[in-house]
């Protein structure tokens, strides 16, 4: 499917470029983070590097601007080769940065934080206040930034913070601007906006590389794309020549093996049943939304959607991680009140998303990873005591079955690779003889091998008769894996697809949200092909599909659900 | 990846010989630092340091060094609780004052037959003790309270509240003929012998360095054999990780606490059980911060908090014969400063070492063992 | 918090609260063997031939403004007045059990030195302990009344001293209305309130006194700490109150600055502060509670010198001499014969200082 577009990185001089990035390699213990990374900034333009979450962007921000250092490549800034040792390197080369959570002191005025740490001196000592406001007067009039630098930073909206980072970041004479995930806090207009802003920037000659995974503001706002996959850059692509579609593709990529499992092995019995499931935030805002969904056993339920829908949130409810109303059954029994243990040891298997965070113990070795999330079964305990003898010969056990590649299990986690690492987690899970697995991302970050054979493992648990929750953004393997399929959006299951006959193409536009350049045809307009009655399907669709606003023209439609509630926030 | 606190916490394990390499090499630069010190000042280290190693290795500076290491031992155990765990109980000093003056008054007043009254005794201590630190675990668990904040101000109630338990009026007595007030002393039945260890000196070692002994085994015990303790673990670890696994982490931090507490009220108990027999106004007092520097000296692992202890205490004990020959005692001060600094560093450089060298092993012995063709990159 | 500065305790000045213990002493006093002892310890070749003095000092040691300085200058003038072999002086540190205590004490009497002077009453248990283990060295205990054959107990009759000041605030106040400022609620410290509100009582009987104290034990900061003695005076005088006594060593330097701020007056303790406080608080300082634990030290070392030395509790009480109040600087020269009268009824008897 990449024939569409043209994958090389055009080779233009390197003189020409304000960021020039060759072969730039960085690894961690563990995990691949970027490999062979290849980018090419042009003066002048927003440049918006796209890729899932996970694809490598982060590290390649943090790379660019000096707080990690590539183990191979090189970076050329305005054509001269640069070492950043430091942001502060960065700083000084002209680089700036504006993060996704702002850093700003909210008991300051705007001028207070903005010259913080880089205060003009009067004198050695004292504060040059009327220096930087008149400065700050310049900048902000010459980019129509509009703050005005005597306002308490508190009283401030979403989108004037940002811009008052970004008047930060230009106060250290930043003329490249990277920008992460600008848009991630900021409600349809404030988008507007900020496209308006940049609009400006990049007319006074400014850079800004845009890193987002919102590919309708992509498409609106860059002048070329950079696609970042599985840690490495895909293709250079120009937003005339590209769509939504497109560009999901590429993020998503489709040159893995099939995880095609297509006999069905359903039956009839309710493995876990979820109904009406709601979840909060800390403010009161609903990120999962009146969900409900049967799994039986031997089936595997995939939920798409483009990440921070409410997948996240949706899992670590069923998994009492997080309160929730609702009802969930696990098998007859309502777990709803029941804590995460409880669950876990009435038959719930997790496969968390962040593995090194929720899945493991960097520091332990293999075996007492063994015993995590099993602190209450045999073989890992005897009543209060750790059996040491049994949780050591299960973990071999684990080790040889699920082809864990390690010399021996007294190794820490951390020094396996991602793939052996998420093999162990598997093999973990399955030991505990799981009615229901919840597997939230499985197979990301590892090597294809790995990949393979964690499928074959779920595909045999399902054979089994094990009911699969499965949460992924590799549109392949939710549609190979799946035997049905839901479309959750804003918190919402939005869509019911039967992974028979869909395309990663058309299941990715739903998720993006870039819904009419799929089937421009009909008006349902979801684009998803009409689902053959399966379990606990009804009612869903028919609930969420209108609440969609038609969406005139660019801009982005799936923001509008949360721009009330944002809205509210900032009053 | 652990954080800098986590290895600073000893929450993360070094294995083999480089376990012993890091407190050596911090040793040996703490050694290195006072010399100089010592030097610049116009005191010559080497003779200081003989002078320091021949009175450590007197009859009575042992039995002294043991009997105090022992109080240390069971501060630093506390703290080192609490430190598995993330909480820092900076109130084992307050729970310790308030068991030992409640178990003074207690034990001064009941008449027992003698296993009995000691067992009384030390029990209201352990009491005591979890009691007032469960006072930080409720805070942190319904209201969020940082257990530092909530510790520290523990403290500073508990000393009020210790002085005005401790008045004629109330638990203490008149030390006749003194400005020193106290608890009623403890009677014969209520006291723990002591024995004689160490030939040579007619001084005795504290009976209750068996009871610390048995804490450090149980300690070890509990952390690495027990379900509760893995869980206990794993919530220092990494706390999310515990609570996908299911760990309740609130009953985790309240329990940690109340236990960490219980081991903070024995704090006194050798003290007063073995020597003093009353709590008086020079009961004393900072015990509690000294566990602290003990804690992290020996890594929070039971035998590293022994070496710990014991080599605190000497410093401790040695300060007068310094101040006996003319040199400043200040210098134990820096020394103890210098190696728990040392340690840290060291510990660090250490780790670092240790994380490079096993993925190097763990990728050479892959490809040397397993032929087959290797999955992905180099990962 | 990490250090409190555990020993100051005895910290001040100490009043008697042991007059009638001195029938104690006498015990067993072996005053023959006492003056043989020097000779066998100090059998050293060094040119003066007197005794190898040992002194050992509660926390803080020299320099804290209080009686350890004080004990420090009554070994200054025994060296420069009497003629000392040697002198060597130990210091506690903070948070240290009985049992280091002992080691101090045991250290210097098996390093040669008699007499050893403890200073303070943290020293009880520990001295009685070691005294038992060398019958030959002389011991003495300051602001202590610990039992021992061989141990002098230096006490003050500090109630009967804060009397005389009371009296004098009282006498001098213009709104009826004092303070007393101590450093750390304990017993000692109590004496001096005690004494100092009995004597303003006894010249107007319905004299208002604030008592404010700065710590409590274990918290032994409370001796130490001239910004917490200055807050506590302020408030005082904000309160109405025109001449606030200091109990509170090292925190008195804050009570006289207060008195300065808010142009009321304030007393002194130990020594006579008009003389040794910054100079520009000596002004505001009427008289002081004079406690001469240096009066003692040397009386003790003369004594030992002399061959004198007497087991069990000395009263330095007014009749004695031990404590008094002072007349530096004029201010109290108006109400002196006053003062001096209820001094001669405490020595004959016709008024009783309770303690407590």
């Amino acid at each position: 499917m990449e024939a569409v577009i043209s994958t090389s990185t055009s080779p233009a001089t390197a003189t020409d470029n304000a960021v020039e990035l060759e072969g730039i390699t960085k690894r961690f213990p563990g995990v691949v983070a970027n490999r062979d990374i290849r980018l090419s900034v042009r003066p002048g333009h927003v440049h918006a590097i796209v890729g899932e979450n996970g694809a490598g962007k982060s590290t390649l921000m943090k790379i660019l601007y000096g707080m990690q250092r590539p183990d191979e490549g090189v970076i050329r800034v305005n054509g001269s080769p640069i070492a950043f040792r430091s942001p502060a390197d960065a700083i000084a080369a002209g680089i700036g940065m504006v993060h996704q959570h702002f850093m700003l002191a909210d008991n300051l005025t705007v001028l207070e934080n903005i010259i913080l740490g880089s205060e003009p001196r009067r004198r050695g000592v004292g504060i040059d206040f009327a220096l930087a406001r008149a400065k700050i007067a310049e900048i902000s009039a010459a980019y129509g930034l509009g703050v005005g630098p005597d306002v308490l930073v508190e009283d401030l909206g979403v989108g004037a913070r940002q811009r008052v980072e970004i008047l930060k970041v230009l106060y250290r004479g930043a003329r490249i601007l990277i920008l992460d995930e600008p848009t991630a806090v900021l409600v349809p207009q404030e988008v507007e906006e900020l496209f308006g802003n940049l609009r400006r920037l990049v007319d006074q000659g400014l850079t800004i590389i845009f890193i987002s995974h919102k590919l309708d503001e992509v498409l609106s706002v860059a002048d070329a794309i950079t696609v970042i996959r599985r840690g490495t850059t895909v293709a250079s692509v120009d937003p005339k020549d590209v769509t939504a579609r497109q560009l999901a593709e590429l993020m998503v990529g489709s040159e893995l093996p099939s995880p095609e499992t297509r006999e069905s092995t359903v039956t009839d019995q309710v493995a876990l049943a979820v109904r009406n499931l709601t979840v909060r935030d800390a403010d009161g805002r609903a990120v999962v939304e009146d969900v409900s969904f049967d799994i039986h056993k031997g089936e595997v339920l995939g939920i798409a959607g483009v990440e921070g829908n409410g997948q996240a949130e949706l899992v670590e409810a069923v998994m009492g991680m997080r309160p929730a109303q609702g009802v969930i059954k696990l098998g007859d029994a309502d777990v709803s009140a029941w804590p995460t243990l409880r669950r876990r040891e009435g038959g719930i298997g997790y496969i968390p998303e962040d593995r090194q965070r929720h899945g493991l113990l960097l520091e332990s070795p293999l075996w007492e990873n063994r015993i995590l999330g099993h602190q209450t079964r045999k073989p890992n305990v005897k009543g209060p005591w750790i059996d040491r003898a049994g949780a050591r010969a299960d973990t071999q056990r684990i080790v040889t079955e699920y082809d864990v590649r390690t010399p021996g299990i007294d190794v820490d986690a951390a020094a396996l690779s991602g793939g052996n690492q998420q093999k162990l987690i598997v093999g973990r899970e399955m030991s505990g003889d799981p009615v229901v697995l919840i597997a939230s991302h499985p197979t990301r970050g590892v090597d294809v091998g790995a990949q393979a054979a964690i499928w074959d493992h779920l595909r045999a648990a399902r054979a089994a008769g094990l009911a699969v929750l499965l949460i992924s953004a590799d549109l392949d393997e939710l549609i190979g894996l799946s035997d049905s399929l839901k479309v959750i959006l804003r918190g919402r299951v939005v869509a019911d697809v039967d992974p028979g006959h869909v395309t990663p193409e058309r299941l990715g536009s739903a998720m993006t949200g870039a819904k009419d350049e799929i089937t421009p045809a009909p008006p349902p307009a979801t684009g998803v092909v009409p689902e053959p009655p399966g379990p606990a399907t009804t009612g869903i669709k028919g609930g969420a599909v209108p609440e969609q606003p038609g969406p005139p023209t660019g801009g982005s439609p799936d923001q509008l659900g949360s721009a009330k509630a944002d809205a509210g926030e900032e009053a | 990846m652990s954080s800098f606190s986590d290895r600073l916490l000893g929450r993360v394990r070094l294995g083999g010989l480089l376990a012993v390499a890091a407190p050596l090499l911090a040793i040996v630069f703490a050694g290195l630092v006072t010399s100089l010190i010592l030097a610049l000042t116009g005191n010559p280290p080497l003779e200081t340091m003989k002078l320091l190693a021949d009175y450590g290795a007197q009859s009575r500076t042992i039995v002294m060094i043991i009997n105090l290491a022992t109080t240390y031992y069971i501060s630093a155990l506390a703290v080192a609780i609490g430190f598995r765990m993330n909480l820092f109980n900076i109130g084992v000093d307050g729970q310790y004052r308030l068991a030992a003056l409640i178990a003074a008054a207690v034990g001064g007043a009941l008449v027992l037959p003698a296993p009995l009254h000691v067992g009384v005794t030390i029990l209201v201590a352990v009491a005591v003790g979890g009691i007032w630190a469960s006072i930080a675990g409720l805070l942190k668990v319904t209201r969020g309270v940082s257990e530092v904040i909530s510790t520290i101000m523990l403290n500073a109630i508990a000393t009020g509240v210790g002085a005005w338990l401790l008045t004629t009026d109330r638990l203490a007595v008149a030390v006749s003929g003194s400005n020193n007030i106290g608890t009623k002393p403890i009677p014969p039945s209520g006291q723990f012998p002591g024995f004689s260890l160490i030939p040579g000196t007619q001084a005795q070692v504290f009976g209750f360095v068996v009871i610390a002994a048995l804490l450090g085994i149980g300690y070890h015990v509990l952390f690495n054999r027990t379900r509760f303790g893995f869980d206990l673990r794993a919530t220092g670890k990494s706390e999310s990780a515990a609570i996908a696994s299911g760990v309740n982490v609130k009953k985790m931090v309240l329990l940690t606490m109340i236990i960490s507490g219980a081991v903070a009220g024995l704090v006194g108990m050798p003290q007063l059980l073995g020597a003093s027999y009353s709590y008086s106004l020079d009961f004393p007092p900072g015990l509690g911060f000294t566990g602290i520097a003990i804690a992290l000296l020996g890594r929070n692992n039971p035998v590293g908090i022994a070496i710990g202890a014991l080599l605190w205490s000497f410093l401790d004990n040695s300060s007068d014969i310094l101040d006996l020959e003319g040199i400043p005692k200040e210098i134990v001060i820096i020394m103890q400063g210098t190696i728990v600094l040392s340690v840290i560093v060291a510990y660090e450089l250490v780790h670092r070492y240790r994380l490079a060298a096993e993925q190097r092993r763990v990728s050479r012995e892959l490809s040397t063992n397993a032929p087959a063709p290797l999955e992905g990159a180099a990962a | 918090m990490l250090r409190t500065h555990a020993g100051k305790l005895a910290a001040t000045t100490a009043v008697g609260a042991m007059l009638m213990a001195a029938a104690a002493c006498g015990g067993s006093s072996d005053t023959g063997t006492a003056t043989s002892a020097p000779a066998a310890s100090s059998a050293s070749s060094a040119a003066p031939t007197g005794p190898k003095v040992g002194l050992a000092y509660d926390i803080g040691g020299r320099g804290d403004q209080s009686f350890n300085d004080a004990a420090a200058a009554g070994l200054e003038k025994a060296k420069s007045e009497l003629s000392l072999a040697d002198t060597k002086e130990l210091e506690a540190g903070s948070g240290e059990t009985g049992a280091q205590k002992e080691q101090r004490l045991r250290l210097l009497a098996q390093g040669g030195y008699n007499p050893v002077i403890a200073v303070g009453f943290a020293y009880s248990e520990a001295i009685k302990k070691v005294a038992k283990e060398f019958p030959d060295t002389k011991f003495a205990i300051i602001d202590d009344a610990a039992e021992g054959p061989n141990i002098s107990n230096l006490v003050f009759a500090e109630n009967e001293g804060s009397f005389l000041v009371g009296a004098v605030a009282a006498l001098k106040t213009k709104k009826d209305h004092i303070g007393f400022v101590g450093g750390v609620q304990v017993p000692l410290i109590k004496k001096f309130e005690v004494g100092f509100t009995r004597g303003a009582q006894a010249v107007k009987p319905d004299i208002k006194i604030d008592v404010k104290y700065l710590t409590q034990p274990p918290d032994f900061g409370g001796f130490n700490d001239p910004a917490k003695g200055k807050t506590a005076a302020e408030g005082m005088y904000d309160a109405g109150a025109d001449i606030v006594y200091q109990a509170a060593g090292g925190s008195g330097g804050g009570v006289f600055e207060a008195a300065k701020a808010a142009k009321g007056f304030a007393i002194g303790v130990d020594s006579d502060q008009a003389l040794t406080a910054d100079e520009g608080v000596r002004s505001v300082i009427l008289t002081s509670m004079l406690k001469k634990v240096d009066v003692a030290v040397f009386d003790f070392l003369k004594s030992y010198t002399d061959g004198t030395v007497q087991a069990g509790v000395k009263v330095y009480d007014l009749k004695a001499g031990g404590v008094d109040f002072s007349t530096t600087g004029g201010q109290v020269d108006d109400v002196k014969n006053k003062v001096d009268e209820y001094k001669q009824k405490i020595i004959d008897g016709t008024i009783k200082v309770p303690a407590e």
